[in-house]
């Protein structure tokens, strides 16, 4: 086992990385090496689905598939070596189809097929054991004393990029929006890693195109979101409890949300949002339903107390999930990509097992003090009052906006974006992004210019509406976004995170703030090409910092 | 006024399977077991004394172990460095290595339920099925939620005295308990299930009511891909190899399985319904009831399920199986006898003892 893919790798040793029995995350050494087994396999799909899709003959369905896998690979989702015996297994047979259909269109257009190698011919073992084992040189070091760390890190800055492309993608594809634009970048990007890049120039290049990759896919998935439930609008949620039978939905899905919350419907069951659900309650067609009653809890590394408190049944629907204790073990469900060995998987739809829980769990005895918190200041709702913010940054009211985005997480450097917030002055705005909003949006910030000082755009699935308001800002100010009084202070934890990262430099962003710590997978000399491109900095001392961004 | 514990305490350093480590700090004269439970971790066990061998586990360092049975924990074990964690007493630091994962340590202390006998039923000519209502809970809610393989402790109200049963159903959500008991002649739950058989229906006011200690326990489903798991279980000791063959009928998992069911008579073969529906509820079981000493209407297998393991193992190519026993000591030690030499992963087991 090696993985070096999230914040909270382990740095203990003299090369940052879980190489021991067991990942900080909780992953066995089963898990993680099946995981390795099945991304190669996955860029033997994209070996055979790139070609095929040159030549008319794009397999949407596998690409799709591929999207889904990927995202069980990511931090925090599926920990259930079971599970990825079985993906291992459907991908080497999707590989199969796209390459008969490559080889079947290369000669009806009179071409003989490319005999690839790589990815594209690896065959796994039957036997699990066999299987585990192969993944020892299959995994991100592959290569290290060849090409040296260098190489090894700017691959998985890619690959890992990567994974965050396709958990969006397949965010956006549940609800419908796909495109070929989107199939086929997915499908080169795996192709271009098949071949274990060695160019150090190249795969940086490559890492900022699959930033703009994602800038597409993110596109989509506002289009799943504001389509499919209309435009987020400014709305307080309640942070307690109400009496009553309760289903808490975690993850990201807004898909599950909506399904549950139609299944519950006029059941007596109130459901709660957790974590990066919260900006349901800013949708019109999820706040219709009188019974999705309020968020519980907080970010995603407190589950394990505030999930052993929770007194009904809950939901995960994507990351992040950690080991689930045995108080709450029989009453956590998991749905999509997620797994864990022993939990109860339920596919979409299927919520009779939760409901069930739910309706036999004690429920919350009496409602708690109504407490609120307020959200939902997507793209549609800031740029509805654009002439008042423009106006307020003309007259000197509004000075700086802080975009505080990405993950929360338990490392205590974390307390970083707190300690911002709370010292920003008051002639600052701060937008928040993502489930890093939990280190702030307790607090009460008050309001600058008659608006609230504290914004809070949404998912980090929202950062396509995050980028519109900048865009807007720019153009009604006549600059590029770089030249805003806007500073980026991101908070990193998983592969989405860095897919988000990467869409920012691809739009050409400088002076991003980046923490609590710099990934492991970045080595001295990568770091030092991001900082003299893009004078990326790790967070340092908020004070500091905020001098630094207000000078 | 505090109870009087030493001042000098030895850490000891806890790795479950899942490779989580806890640190306990155990008093000089203190057990492992009772060290925990005063930190809030409540270690699988069931007897307290030695004599169950559910707290077993391996350690390293400067301990010694208290009065034990040899049922529980031969002599050659404690040797090679097995503990019974209720009767390990630690005289220095200790390193222990846990057969279980850290899920199955609860946090607290364990549950207690109330409930109602509403079937009872003699199985096989010395085994009976009970079927429990349990009552709602403030805390917990109507349903009743175990892991599939663990036991609880059952007592009769107004008699302090506990016996232990593996859970033979899976959680769910209607408080139902399923227990398979093993009568021994002037057993004292024995006793208490014959009167109610002889009796049997009567009413819940009339001696129908039962508390149920826990569920605790260590045994349970390993995920490690999608290995065979291989069952192997002699007399009640089906009880909770049931449950886990119940809990992967349920939800559909896709494992190879196989049961070694071995019984002494055809008499002792339990009658139970859902042995017979797992037959189509778990399409990838393969069942193998083995009759040490057969009638002249027997036509199934002849011995004991460890020969038809030894069989099996010879034969197996592919995956190599996950093989779980519950049983005597001398069955699991059998089995884990035939498994190491082939290679297999560490049995997964359970001992059972007449308590």
């Amino acid at each position: 086992m090696f993985c070096y893919q999230c914040e909270q790798t382990d740095r203990t040793g003299a090369t940052p990385g879980c190489a021991v029995l067991r990942g900080t995350c909780g992953k066995d050494e089963t898990t993680a090496d099946l995981q390795d087994v099945l991304v190669h396999v996955l860029k033997g799909v994209g070996q055979y689905a790139t070609r095929a899709r040159a030549l008319g003959a794009g397999d949407d369905d596998a690409t799709r598939f591929v999207m889904s896998a990927m995202f069980a690979t990511l931090t925090n989702v599926n920990f259930t070596a079971t599970r990825f015996v079985e993906l291992v297994e459907e991908a080497v047979a999707v590989r199969d189809r796209v390459r008969a259909a490559y080889e079947a269109a290369a000669r009806r257009c009179g071409q003989e097929p490319e005999a690839l190698t790589g990815p594209a011919v690896f065959a796994p073992a039957a036997d699990t054991d066999q299987m585990v084992a192969q993944a020892a040189d299959r995994g991100i070091l592959v290569g290290l004393p060849l090409v040296g760390p260098d190489v090894v890190g700017a691959r998985a800055l890619n690959l890992y990029g990567l994974k965050g492309v396709c958990a969006y993608a397949h965010h956006a594809e549940v609800l419908g929006q796909t495109s070929d634009e989107v199939f086929g970048g997915v499908e080169r990007a795996l192709d271009y890693l098949a071949g274990d890049p060695t160019d150090l120039d190249g795969l940086l290049g490559h890492a900022l195109g699959l930033g703009r990759l994602n800038l597409k896919v993110l596109e989509l998935l506002d289009a799943a979101h504001t389509q499919t439930f209309g435009h987020p609008v400014p709305t307080q949620v309640r942070t307690t409890p109400k009496a009553g039978k309760a289903i808490c939905v975690s993850g990201h899905d807004l898909r599950d949300l909506a399904s549950l919350l139609e299944a519950t419907a006029g059941s007596g069951i109130n459901v709660y949002t957790h974590g990066e659900v919260l900006p349901a309650h800013s949708y019109p067609e999820l706040a219709k339903y009188p019974h999705l009653v309020g968020n519980y809890g907080g970010a995603w590394q407190d589950q394990q107390q505030d999930f052993a408190a929770f007194p009904g049944a809950i939901v995960m629907t994507s990351n992040c999930i950690i080991e689930p204790q045995a108080s709450y073990r029989q009453r956590i469900f998991t749905t999509g990509p997620v797994g864990w060995p022993g939990l109860r998987h339920l596919e979409h739809g299927a919520w009779g097992p939760a409901i069930a829980a739910a309706q036999a769990l004690p429920g919350f005895s009496q409602d708690g003090p109504d407490a609120r918190i307020t959200i939902g200041f997507g793209r549609s709702a800031v740029l509805g009052v654009a002439g008042d913010v423009i106006d307020a940054v003309k007259s000197g009211a509004i000075k700086h906006f802080f975009l505080i985005g990405g993950c929360d997480g338990a490392a205590p450097g974390r307390s970083y974006y707190t300690q911002l917030a709370e010292s920003a002055p008051a002639d600052t705005a701060i937008l928040t992004l993502g489930c890093a909003k939990y280190r702030i949006n307790g607090l009460d910030l008050g309001t600058v210019a008659g608006l609230p000082r504290l914004l809070d755009i949404g998912q980090c699935n929202d950062t396509f509406s995050a980028v519109q308001i900048a865009l807007a800002l720019a153009e009604a100010f006549d600059c590029e976004v770089d030249d805003l009084p806007l500073s980026l202070m991101l908070s990193w934890f998983e592969q989405k995170a860095a897919a988000v990262l990467l869409s920012l430099l691809a739009l050409g962003l400088t002076g991003i703030r980046l923490g609590p710590t710099l990934p492991a997978f970045l080595t001295p000399a990568l770091v030092d090409v991001l900082v003299d491109k893009f004078q990326i900095a790790p967070v340092g001392d908020p004070q500091a910092d905020l001098a630094a961004a207000l000078a | 006024m505090s109870e009087a514990v030493s001042d000098v305490v030895h850490p000891v350093r806890l790795t479950t399977s899942d490779r989580v480590t806890l640190t306990i700090d155990v008093p000089d004269g203190t057990s492992v077991v009772d060290a925990a439970a005063a930190t809030g971790y409540v270690l699988p066990g069931q007897c307290h004394a030695g004599t169950c061998g559910s707290c077993h586990a391996a350690a390293t360092g400067a301990y010694r172990l208290g009065p034990h049975s040899a049922a529980a924990l031969p002599d050659a074990a404690a040797a090679a460095g097995q503990v019974l964690l209720c009767r390990t007493y630690p005289t220095g630091p200790v390193e222990v290595t846990a057969p279980y994962a850290r899920s199955r340590i609860l946090d607290g202390r364990p549950g207690r339920r109330e409930g109602v006998v509403t079937d009872v039923v003699r199985v096989a000519a010395q085994m009976v099925w009970v079927q429990i209502a349990l009552e709602s809970d403030d805390e917990t809610g109507a349903g009743y939620q175990f892991d599939p393989g663990q036991f609880v402790e059952v007592q009769v109200p107004g008699d302090e005295r506990r016996r232990a049963y593996s859970l033979v159903n899976t959680g769910n959500w209607n408080g139902t308990a399923e227990l398979l008991v093993k009568l021994h002649p002037g057993g004292y739950f024995s006793g208490y299930l014959t009167d109610l058989l002889d009796r049997w229906p009567v009413a819940a006011d009339d001696g129908a009511r039962l508390v149920l200690h826990g569920p605790t326990g260590a045994f349970g489903l390993r995920e490690s891909g999608r290995r065979p798991r291989w069952f192997v279980a002699g007399g009640t000791g089906l009880a909770p190899v049931l449950s886990l063959l119940r809990r992967m009928a349920e939800w559909g998992e896709p494992h190879p399985v196989r049961l070694f069911l071995g019984v002494p008579t055809p008499a002792d073969l339990p009658r139970l319904p859902v042995l017979a529906e797992l037959a189509t509820t778990l399409p990838t079981l393969r069942l193998a009831v083995c009759v040490e000493h057969p009638d002249d209407g027997w036509t199934g297998a002849v011995g004991n399920p460890l020969a038809a393991l030894e069989a099996a193992v010879a034969e197996h190519t592919g995956t190599a199986p996950d093989v779980y026993v519950c049983g005597p000591p001398g069955l699991v030690d059998a089995v884990a006898a035939v498994a190491a030499p082939a290679g297999l992963p560490p049995v997964v087991a359970e001992r059972v003892l007449p308590t």
